[in-house]
């Protein structure tokens, strides 16, 4: 009988579905970000595959039911299989928003030094808030779908996790190092201009969204 | 010789100062025949090839028959009592159960038009069809699908006459869509390998002698990403709720079996049955260990844990 582990729940607790079948190779499981010890996936592995299938259809079907469908008939599953996902459709535009924040760090590059200055933390927020924002492009046209069922009560606070964990993110990657109630303030002015800024992109018919 | 006809003698004498009444060898009686064995020991774990019916305790051969005969009884008013005992509540899990888990494939989100498959459905326990017709008017009706198939399989025929009456009210009766099969849920010979896109069991699996047997069938008939779903009663999480329920459950049920279908045995049975079935991590531990994915945690409550729908889904590779 293969021995089941418990993952401890981090702060993606509400994230994280625990399909724990095989009993994975023994590594540090950290409640934090470690530079030592690599993190597991966000996801477990079958779910990995229907979502990040699924994602590539949401272009074309939206953040629906028929994305998944299609998701799991692609990564060899049935569309029984659907059934893996308890949260339905928030699932996959949970898939997204972990996926896209989890990206960050590896798509932003920042260049070492500029005009003989080093680069301020406040422009690098700036360009990495920029990169998670254009991020959206892909699926921007439904987003707004992504929205309404993002705001329906029993998903408001994973949606809400989400967005915090976003802007820790990038003022992590910004290189913040603040250990008074700035480290509150910053991230909540973050997470509100985030926001915002996302709804009005949703609308934003501009070219290149200058 | 000597010691033996001392031996009997000793035995005798006790026998009297017993206080059980047993009979009483002469000594004309052969040694062998006349000593009497010490009474076995009760049976105190399933090891023994016994298992449980409701609080008692029966030898594991005879929990099959035994259950037969419940449902035997009860197979006619089925339903009513089912309203009674859940006060009407059974027909929303039932419909949830269905709902949620979405039966049919819709042939517009399918790109190739020789997409003609629907799924196959196999319905354990599912004697009177409740979940079997749920399932294809889903099918039929909410996803378009017309080629999903049910096979409804139960281990008594009483059940099954029910539900092949009840189907001729429905569009499905003498169709390809709907089949009853009288099988036991621990061997499922009739249904090939990998052959199931959906096995249901609703209100049956604590009525199974080896969940665990069943649970291997279950694995071994469903195509690899298929979906084992469990619609059973189960433990009520809040404590304040539980005492009432408990109260509802053993006082009220047996007397309403008796006032409307005259059988309280069969209804003591039920409520013991319920009592006796695992919790819901146990029993989410359990489609574990068969082999199977578990979404989320496993489960998901009904009315504060009356009722639980757990799921698996077999691994595609």
């Amino acid at each position: 009988m293969p021995a089941t582990t418990r993952i401890p729940s981090t702060l993606l607790g509400a994230v994280r579905a625990s399909t724990s079948r095989v009993t994975p190779p023994i590594r540090q499981r950290c409640a934090y970000h470690s530079y030592d010890y690599a993190q597991p996936p966000p996801f477990p592995p079958a779910e990995t595959k229907i979502l990040s299938s699924a994602y590539a259809h949401v272009p074309n079907h939206g953040f629906t039911v028929d994305a998944l469908k299609l998701g799991a008939r692609d990564a060899g599953y049935l569309d029984a299989s659907t059934n893996l996902f308890p949260r339905g459709v928030f699932d996959l535009i949970n898939y997204h928003l972990v996926t896209q924040r989890l990206a960050l760090k590896d798509s932003v590059q920042f260049p070492e030094e500029k005009d003989g200055k080093k680069l301020g933390v406040g422009s690098k927020v700036r360009s990495l808030t920029l990169a998670r924002l254009r991020a959206n492009e892909p699926v921007l046209h439904r987003w707004q779908e992504a929205l309404a069922i993002m705001a329906q009560p029993t998903y408001i606070p994973p949606s809400l996790h989400e967005l915090a964990a976003l802007a820790d993110e990038i003022w992590f990657l910004a290189g913040d190092q603040s250990v008074d109630t700035s480290w509150y303030t910053k991230r909540a002015t973050l997470s509100t201009i985030y926001s915002t800024t996302e709804v009005f992109m949703t609308q934003d018919t501009s070219k290149n969204f200058v | 010789m000597q010691t033996t006809r001392a031996r009997l003698g000793r035995q005798l004498l006790d026998a009297r100062t017993r206080a059980i009444r047993e009979p009483v060898r002469c000594f004309s009686a052969s040694a062998s025949r006349g000593v009497r064995e010490p009474p076995p020991p009760p049976p105190k774990a399933p090891q023994d090839g016994t298992t449980h019916f409701g609080f008692e305790t029966v030898a594991e051969a005879l929990k099959e028959q035994r259950v037969r005969g419940v449902f035997s009884s009860v197979a006619s008013s089925y339903d009513s009592m089912n309203d009674f005992m859940s006060l009407g509540i059974h027909r929303l899990w039932k419909d949830h159960f269905v709902r949620n888990l979405n039966p049919g494939r819709n042939p517009l989100t399918s790109s190739s038009a020789a997409d003609t498959q629907g799924w196959n459905i196999l319905d354990i326990a599912g004697g009177t069809g409740d979940i079997a017709f749920r399932m294809l008017d889903h099918a039929s009706h909410i996803n378009n699908d017309a080629h999903t198939n049910v096979t409804v399989a139960d281990i008594n025929p009483d059940m099954l006459a029910e539900g092949k009456k009840r189907s001729l009210q429905t569009p499905y009766a003498r169709s390809p869509r709907l089949r009853f099969v009288e099988a036991n849920a621990e061997k499922l010979d009739m249904i090939p390998d990998n052959s199931i896109d959906l096995y249901t069991v609703a209100f049956g699996i604590r009525n199974f002698t080896h969940k665990d047997v069943a649970l291997r069938e279950a694995f071994r008939v469903l195509k690899p990403g298929g979906v084992f779903a469990c619609l059973e009663f189960s433990k009520v999480e809040n404590p304040l709720f539980n005492a009432v329920y408990q109260q509802w459950s053993f006082n009220a049920i047996p007397y309403i079996g008796q006032l409307v279908a005259g059988d309280r045995a069969s209804y003591q049975y039920l409520v013991e049955s319920i009592a006796r079935f695992p919790s819901q991590e146990e029993f989410s531990g359990m489609i574990r260990d068969a082999g199977f994915l578990i979404p989320g945690k496993g489960y998901e409550n009904l009315t504060d844990g009356i009722a639980a729908i757990h799921k698996g889904v077999k691994p595609a590779n």
